[in-house]
């Protein structure tokens, strides 16, 4: 066994009862520490209301502060919210990154509707998580073009495309080549052979992070996809908490 | 710090219960050949699996079958699952060439082939698998050309209860599955659960909750999926040893009348 750090960057708070997913601490917890992660990125992404679901998320932070770190999710479908709930956020409750939806109001993430997510995330350097691409999105669309206007608008945003480390996309692999900023996170149920090595080796070892989807999706299936991955040690180590911790100044 | 296994190895006997060999029509799988199997299993510390051709869901079961025992020519490390389609099938020769191939288990996938899996239709094929111990593998969904077939679980559950002494394996539930897998499991004791995408959270734990460790098959959805993904987080769920050696490899035997 070796011991370094392990950071899950993309885990849900809340039940889920169509799909089974059952959010317990026990669970989480339990889950974790078979799975050897030491810290996992909470967000709750299930109510209108995003306030709700960020104090749960808090709540967890606050009881288990070695264990979680708070991610913030903003609803768009409330857009006069979004600032003053972003200011809480990164206020009292202390998140440390921010998680968008963008299928629960359908308009894409590169649409002015969420420029003021951006700004305030931009002022402050922080990290954005979203779906890189959208069930609604008409085929035509280009991720590339979509996340070189993103990075051209907002320069100091670190984007995180949530899933699209799993999978063997060549425009998201040339996506995270070209701009600085854009990472790539690899939880999915697919468990797609060769999805996690082309991540790493078409795409930057360096900007690659582990994420869980837990508890819809199971920990230590997750991380056993980085673990028999063809890739060397090192790569794996970056990938399962090193850039994460990079990113997001943990101090663990 | 959390503890990982960079160099994890099995510490059991594996025994894959999901495996596809052989080439595709409807796209170009990564690997299809038996020696790329054989490196995929070597690398995951999988000792057989049971493999079963694409070709006999898509076109003609007779002649996927055929093509797969080719394939396998005879290495022991390769044990044939035949597909069936109980409405096209003829019974006399279907059987036979089982008997011939000294098959154990079958494959079928009736909303793909579109058949209602109802008595009336599969019961005489089911009749025949509960005398010889066959046990069948039903997927949850088959997805051919990007479109995706659903099984119907009113079906199975009307159907199977009628076949008390046949073992049925629900392959590759989703959790998409979820909603109805599990109380289909917990109302039919011979039906068992393969594991290939049973991705939720600490699924073998809950599971065990309502049911026991020998109906839970490892599987792998190779060559969609890799081998050793499910056989490390079976090591890393705090299962005891009994259970994962069970799980990995015990429970398949068993149920092919190896064991």
């Amino acid at each position: 066994m070796q011991d370094f750090p392990v950071v899950d960057f993309h885990a849900h708070l809340g039940n889920w009862g169509r799909f089974g997913m059952l959010d317990t601490p026990e669970l989480f917890l339990s889950c974790m520490d078979n799975a050897g992660i030491d810290v996992a990125c909470l967000n709750c992404i299930f109510h209108g209301d995003s306030n709700r679901g960020n104090d749960r998320v808090a709540e967890y932070v606050r009881k288990w502060p070695k264990r979680f770190v708070g991610a913030a999710f903003i609803s768009a479908n409330y857009p006069e919210e979004m600032v003053p709930e972003l200011e809480r956020c990164f206020g009292s409750l202390g998140m440390k990154f921010i998680k968008i939806y963008p299928h629960y109001v359908r308009v894409a993430h590169d649409d002015p509707l969420y420029f003021p997510i951006y700004e305030f995330a931009n002022e402050r350097g922080l990290a954005i998580m979203s779906h890189a691409r959208h069930y609604f999105d008409p085929p035509s669309v280009s991720v590339y073009k979509r996340y070189e206007g993103l990075v051209k608008r907002f320069p100091k945003i670190n984007w995180v495309m949530a899933h699209a480390g799993g999978g063997t996309s060549a425009e998201t692999a040339r996506t995270v080549r070209d701009f600085p900023t854009i990472y790539v996170e690899t939880c999915s149920s697919g468990l797609r052979y060769g999805g996690i090595e082309y991540a790493v080796k078409k795409g930057r070892a360096d900007r690659v992070l582990f994420g869980t989807d837990m508890p819809l999706l199971d920990a230590s299936q997750q991380l056993a996809k980085v673990i028999v991955c063809r890739i060397t040690d090192e790569e794996k180590k970056m990938v399962l908490g090193g850039n994460a911790i990079r990113l997001l100044n943990l101090k663990l | 710090m959390g503890k990982v296994d960079l160099n994890f190895k099995p510490a059991v006997p594996v025994f894959d219960a999901n495996a596809e060999l052989g080439r595709r029509h409807d796209r170009r799988n990564l690997m299809d050949t038996p020696e790329q199997l054989f490196a995929e299993m070597a690398r995951a510390g999988v000792d057989r699996a049971l493999v079963w051709h694409p070709n006999g869901a898509a076109y003609d079961s007779m002649e996927g079958n055929l093509i797969l025992q080719e394939l396998i020519h005879g290495d022991s490390r390769l044990v044939p699952q035949f597909f069936c389609n109980p409405s096209f099938d003829d019974f006399d020769v279907f059987t036979r060439s089982v008997k011939d191939a000294a098959v154990r288990s079958i494959r079928m996938v009736p909303q793909y082939q579109h058949y209602p899996f109802r008595e009336w239709i599969v019961g005489p094929w089911l009749d025949w698998m509960e005398r010889e111990g066959l046990a069948l593998w039903l997927p949850a969904t088959y997805t051919v050309f990007g479109d995706t077939t659903e099984l119907d679980a009113t079906d199975v559950y009307d159907t199977v209860r009628e076949h008390p002494h046949l073992n049925v394996v629900l392959s590759e539930i989703h959790y998409s599955n979820i909603s109805w897998a599990v109380p289909l499991l917990k109302s039919l004791p011979n039906v068992h659960v393969e594991t290939s995408k049973l991705t939720i959270a600490d699924p073998i734990n809950r599971f065990l909750e309502f049911m026991d460790d020998s109906r839970i098959l490892f599987g792998s959805r190779y060559p969609n999926s890799t081998m050793g993904i499910h056989i490390y987080a079976l090591h890393h769920m705090g299962l005891p040893e009994s259970t994962v050696r069970a799980i990995c490899a015990g429970n398949l035997e068993r149920l092919l009348g190896m064991g």
